[in-house]
């Protein structure tokens, strides 16, 4: 297993295409928090609540870490890598196993980067309106100790998303529409069920419970839980469809 | 299986009244890569996709230190042969074997087996040699084989390029330097003519010749049929997901008939021709 993931690790640093995709989520902090700061103007105070709605911001990255996790399988169906992945490996739920792991630790080194971002660019508009940052707000850590965790678990989800659709357009239309468009519209019919669907327990974890959503989240640990259960069952599903289905 | 038996022989540690016994139980040994016989035992392969037979009980064996060409028209069920030989598609019967083991079996299967599929590809952005690093890595094979054969195919100039920038030529050699780099005993060749100049067909040849004569097993599928009649020395047929012919070229052109002619009248024939089925059955016992 540890030849695997050092393999996992040797064919990320050889590309570029993953980097530049995780190198987004800082210049989304970056935007994000400015955005927030500058639109709330002079009327309201830059208070605690307004440092974690900042460093939410780092949840709202895993978008990023999802497809980042999609290429894992789905990029090398897309430039037919596999082959030569399950010629030196025919264990193939090692080969998902390793990726899963990798993914999900650089998915959290991603959160953990973007969360350093993030509180270095709020603490200098905060320094810059003359407001002092509030650094032992367990609210704002919490924030960001749930967003670096939703960043890891949507990395591992998108490693099976990638697995079980397998066509790299296809997984990441998917993950995107269901993001964007269906978990709001299909939430809109299932009334409090929409609590339960991945995006929003992401959202209950790592996002706050304010302002981000009009729908009712479920508690910071159900939000974790929640989404530790897709993060297994996408990771189960990955590996055994991976061993059964013919590759050609 | 005779082969392995006869590797065996040589791990005798007992000796009682004159006679000698192998005491160990050898059964549950890997088999190192250096100690294989490297036959392939395909035995009754069958593949459907829902009611399509690609392949349809298939049974052929090649040998050690010939070069087997496999050959039939688009269609026969080749790659499909190839890819269950190499465990990718699970077949819906019988069984494809490497020293009379699954390709899953294989300890160590890069330094087994090295295989060019038609269907391997390369991340247009990674350099060639950087692809050599991760099959290294992978197969456990170590990292000084890159250069090696970076050099054994002409590419070591080019190693450091990304793979987008090659021609299709070099992206075959890529395949084959990563097909030798565990210096596998059995070599598997889908169409890897494909895209070679003159010279890279001749570089092919003499390399696939040298292997041969070493005892190594080579198959390769190939359609240039002219190409096939110089390099090979068995012929591996199929038609429509069923065995034509497997037995030595020489036999199959005996008559004064050129490969290409016998090609064509063994794979337009129904398998269900009884001259079919004289020529068959003979060459391949």
């Amino acid at each position: 297993m540890h030849t695997l993931i050092r393999t996992e690790a040797l064919k990320l640093r050889t590309v570029r295409s993953p980097w530049l995709l995780l190198a987004a989520s800082p210049l989304l902090m970056i935007a994000g928090v400015s955005g927030l700061v500058v639109s709330t103007g002079t009327d309201k105070a830059l208070d605690t609540a307004a440092q974690s709605g900042a460093l939410a911001h780092v949840g709202v990255t895993s978008i990023l870490t999802l497809v980042f996790g999609i290429l894992a399988v789905a990029g090398e169906y897309r430039h037919k890598t596999i082959t030569d992945t399950y010629l030196s490996t025919p264990a193939r739920g090692r080969v998902i196993g390793a990726k899963l792991v990798v993914h999900g630790v650089l998915g959290a080194v991603s959160g953990v980067l973007s969360s350093l971002v993030g509180l270095g660019v709020a603490a200098a508009w905060w320094a810059d309106k003359g407001v002092s940052f509030e650094w032992s707000d367990s609210s704002m850590w919490t924030t960001i100790g749930g967003g670096i965790s939703w960043n890891a678990a949507f990395a591992a989800i998108g490693v099976g998303v990638g697995a079980l659709v397998r066509s790299l357009v296809g997984a990441v239309a998917v993950a995107l529409a269901w993001v964007a468009l269906v978990e709001g519209i299909v939430g809109q019919l299932i009334g409090d069920l929409a609590r339960w669907l991945p995006f929003n327990a992401g959202r209950a974890l790592g996002a706050g419970t304010e302002a981000m959503t009009t729908a009712d989240l479920l508690p910071r640990w159900g939000g974790g839980a929640v989404l530790a259960v897709y993060t297994v069952v996408f990771a189960v599903l990955a590996v055994t469809t991976s061993v059964r289905r013919d590759v050609s | 299986m005779s082969a392995p038996d006869a590797g065996r022989r040589e791990q005798v540690i007992g000796t009682w009244e004159g006679k000698t016994f192998d005491v160990r139980d050898h059964s549950t040994d890997p088999v190192p890569a250096d100690a294989m016989s490297g036959g392939i035992t395909i035995d009754g392969l069958t593949k459907r996709y829902g009611t399509v037979t690609a392949v349809d009980d298939l049974t052929f064996d090649v040998e050690p230190g010939v070069v087997t060409g496999f050959l039939g028209p688009n269609g026969a069920g080749k790659t499909t042969t190839l890819r269950m030989l190499l465990g990718l598609v699970t077949p819906t019967a019988g069984r494809a074997l490497i020293d009379g083991r699954r390709y899953a079996e294989l300890t160590e299967p890069r330094r087994a087996v090295g295989a060019v599929l038609e269907a391997t590809g390369f991340h247009p952005g990674r350099s060639g040699r950087d692809h050599l690093r991760i099959l290294a890595l992978a197969g456990g094979i170590p990292g000084s084989r890159v250069e090696e054969v970076l050099d054994r195919v002409g590419l070591a100039d080019s190693g450091h390029r990304r793979v987008g920038g090659y021609s299709l030529g070099m992206r075959q050699r890529l395949g084959l330097a990563a097909a030798l780099l565990g210096e596998p005993k059995v070599l598997v060749l889908d169409e890897p003519a494909n895209g070679l100049d003159p010279a890279g067909m001749a570089d092919l040849r003499d390399l696939l010749r040298d292997l041969a004569d070493e005892g190594h097993t080579v198959l390769m599928s190939s359609h240039v049929l002219s190409e096939v009649a110089q390099t090979v020395d068995r012929v591996v047929i199929l038609a429509g997901g069923t065995l034509r012919y497997a037995g030595p070229l020489t036999e199959l052109t005996a008559k004064g008939e050129t490969l290409e002619a016998a090609f064509l009248r063994l794979t337009s024939a129904p398998d269900t021709d009884p001259a079919t089925g004289a020529t068959t059955a003979p060459a391949h016992r």
